[in-house]
């Protein structure tokens, strides 16, 4: 019979029941909705922060150079599932020639780049081919670049100052090449071949930057080149060489250049190549003002596979990175890790906020239904109180008034909490889609928990209607309205 | 034998004296009606014999028992087991069904029997309508249905506070039948009216005026 007159009085008085009930299993669903998403959010936020680059970086050891395989040798102490993505870079000033500017540019492996830069924006492509270059914001609006620009970019090795000694470098037969700062900081290139004995066959002289009436013809007068043949290095100007009338300067830069001179690479002369702009890259950060080329046209322009660092996205928590980076450090000394710290401790920090935001909001939301639901059944008590009168007067006792109204309460709290389970799992199955791009997993336990805490709080609610209905006075049946 | 005795009661509410004085007798098996015009104190009167109030003066015995010193506890306990109660104003619970609402009652003083609230509807006429909801049911139908609640529990006194008084003549004269049948099957009346008709059934009439029992009429023509 209690069953039966609880769930009639539920079921046959619809509309006050189901307010109780909607903010009942509204706060039911927010609540399950939040603690899913809390239970899932570390792992979420992890994600979410590596999204705002790598949280790792790889770079070359004190005096070593670091290429591909040194950078591949470090991701193997860290397991592949965990490498969201490795992205080389290789920095070097390129000169755009026709208008006399030069600016930093990056080559890198464009397959990894939206990995561990993920906020990079980029209105157009994306280069897939070589020959191809992303400009920087900053760039492109500086010299006016839209999609499908070209431009021609000019790698100038830098004058040598390297350790290998030219003296190593002056066996017999040798190419060698070398370059010095001429006339207003202009460099000077050559080329020299040795003979047999180790004396200069022959001198080639790039003075393309030097002035063509003057120093500009050192590369051309044969009575100047001539005093070079024969000659063993290093030697002096004023002694072995004469300089050339009106070009001293350039003169002593030739000869600076032949002493200087090595074992001749592929890219000690300037390498010129033509790029398309495929895209402008917006980043808010100095990568604005950076051309990224692909590594294939870098190693075409400067003659290395050098890279100057990578960026790792890894997929673990901060103690883990320690050890991977400790791990890669040690391992070889070629290359060194170290992490970022500014994302892995903001990544915590940052968590300890939500944890406090959750708690807050979960205490507002947990206020707020007990007051609705209070309110609601309050109400439902004044609506109620004859009724409750004629209870009374038929005998019933304040512990039976007490019990119905409180298994009202309680059923309420039952079908709230189902209701708020399943839809606060799908409310948070949808923000954690929405803003984190990401499906959770539904927890087993959150059904049961947001029963009972519904059920807990419809109870709590109830208390002071309880106090109301068993006030009633049973001799308000007796007599009229 | 007496059921209810009431000795030399008084209910005052500062300086207003509902009941004074007042001594009332009424035997086991009695049909008896209160009248009276408002402000008479037949309320208070209901009231104290209901169980539902206290006299601030005098002895209210029902079936030996004084009542008029319980708690509010004791005195529920007893207007469960001893009065049926009907009302003007019919009070049924709007959500449950006649036989549900027979039920309640039950389901307060001891455990709820179908069967046996079904019984009770049958007794008022009104088996086929049991499954009906007091707003599919007259207002004839839903008194009936309290009558059937006031007796389902066999109490020794039942006590009607104006039980035909939003009723039509018709329906007035069915629940009279009842309450004569009632009579008749030893079960002790008290109805307050003010009207003389369903005054004129009961076998005494007690008249109040100010607080007082104004007079006494026996009525002549009862059972003819």
């Amino acid at each position: 019979m209690f069953l039966r007159m609880i769930t009639a009085s539920l079921l046959r008085r619809r509309s006050r029941m189901l307010i109780a009930l909607l903010s009942i299993g509204i706060g039911a669903t927010i609540l399950a909705g939040l603690v899913t998403i809390y239970v899932d959010v570390p792992r979420q936020m992890g994600a979410q922060f590596r999204s705002y680059g790598a949280n790792m970086l790889v770079l070359p050891a004190e005096g070593t150079v670091m290429e591909r395989d040194g950078l591949a040798d470090a991701l193997e102490k860290i397991p592949p599932d965990e490498v969201i993505g490795a992205t080389p870079y290789r920095y070097v000033r390129l000169d755009m020639t026709s208008r006399q500017q030069s600016f930093t540019a990056a080559g890198t492996d464009f397959s990894q780049v939206p990995k561990t830069s993920p906020y990079f924006s980029i209105e157009g492509n994306y280069p897939e081919h070589t020959r191809e270059v992303l400009a920087g914001k900053k760039i492109a609006e500086t010299i006016g670049l839209k999609t499908g620009s070209t431009m021609e970019l000019t790698y100038q090795p830098a004058a040598r100052t390297e350790a290998v000694s030219p003296e190593d470098s002056r066996v017999p037969g040798a190419e060698l090449a070398g370059n010095a700062e001429g006339f207003g900081g202009g460099i000077v290139y050559v080329s020299v071949k040795l003979d047999d004995h180790g004396a200069v066959a022959a001198l080639e002289i790039d003075a393309g930057t030097q002035t063509p009436e003057y120093g500009g013809r050192t590369a051309e007068d044969e009575g100047f080149l001539g005093q070079f043949i024969g000659k063993t290095l290093p030697l002096t100007l004023g002694e072995d060489v004469d300089a050339l009338s009106g070009a001293t300067v350039t003169s002593e830069a030739v000869v600076q250049a032949v002493n200087s001179a090595r074992k001749a690479e592929k890219a000690a002369k300037p390498q010129t190549l033509s790029f398309t702009v495929t895209g402008i890259l917006t980043t808010g950060g100095e990568e604005e003002e950076y051309l990224f080329i692909s590594l294939e046209d870098m190693k075409t322009l400067t003659g290395s596979e050098q890279l100057d660092v990578a960026e790792l996205s890894v997929s673990a928590p901060a103690e883990q990175l320690e050890a991977y980076a400790e791990a890669i450090s040690q391992e070889n000394g070629a290359v060194r890790a170290r992490l970022v710290k500014r994302v892995t401790r903001s990544e915590a920090s940052v968590l300890e906020k939500l944890t406090a935001l959750v708690f807050l909001v979960t205490l507002v939301v947990l206020l707020l239904t007990m007051i609705c639901v209070s309110t609601t059944m309050m109400a439902v008590v004044s609506e109620r109180r004859r009724e409750i009168g004629l209870r009374k007067a038929l005998g019933a006792s304040d512990g039976s008034i007490r019990a119905e109204f409180l298994g009202e309460g309680l059923f309420l709290g039952l079908l709230g909490g189902l209701m708020g389970g399943i839809l606060g799992f799908v409310f948070a199955q949808a923000v954690s889609v929405n803003v984190f791009g990401a499906s959770i997993t539904f927890q087993p336990l959150l059904l049961p928990a947001a029963i009972l805490v519904s059920m807990v709080i419809a109870a709590l609610s109830c208390l002071l209607p309880i106090k109301r209905a068993v006030a009633v006075d049973p001799a308000i049946v007796l007599k009229g309205e | 034998m007496s059921l209810l005795e009431l000795k030399n009661i008084s209910k005052i509410y500062g300086e207003l004296k509902a009941l004074d004085n007042v001594s009332l007798h009424v035997d086991q098996g009695e049909w008896v009606a209160i009248m009276g015009p408002s402000g008479s104190g037949k309320s208070t009167m209901m009231n104290i014999i209901g169980c539902m109030d206290k006299p601030t003066k005098g002895e209210v015995l029902l079936d030996g028992v004084d009542i008029s010193r319980e708690s509010s506890k004791a005195l529920t306990d007893i207007r469960r087991d001893k009065i049926g109660l009907i009302f003007q104003q019919f009070h049924m619970v709007n959500y449950l069904t006649a036989v549900e609402n027979v039920m309640v009652s039950q389901y307060y003083h001891s455990m709820p029997d179908e069967k046996e609230a079904l019984e009770a509807l049958e007794r008022v006429g009104l088996r086929e309508r049991a499954r009906h909801l007091p707003s599919q049911l007259s207002g004839g139908e839903q008194q009936r249905v309290c009558v059937a609640r006031a007796l389902i529990n066999h109490p020794e006194l039942i006590l009607a506070d104006e039980p035909t008084g939003n009723l039509d003549e018709a329906n007035e004269n069915i629940v009279l039948d009842l309450f004569a049948r009632l009579h008749q099957e030893g079960t002790t009346l008290i109805v307050v009216t003010h009207d003389p008709e369903v005054a004129e059934a009961a076998q005494r009439t007690i008249v109040l005026e100010h607080g007082r029992i104004a007079r006494e009429v026996i009525n002549e023509n009862f059972g003819k």
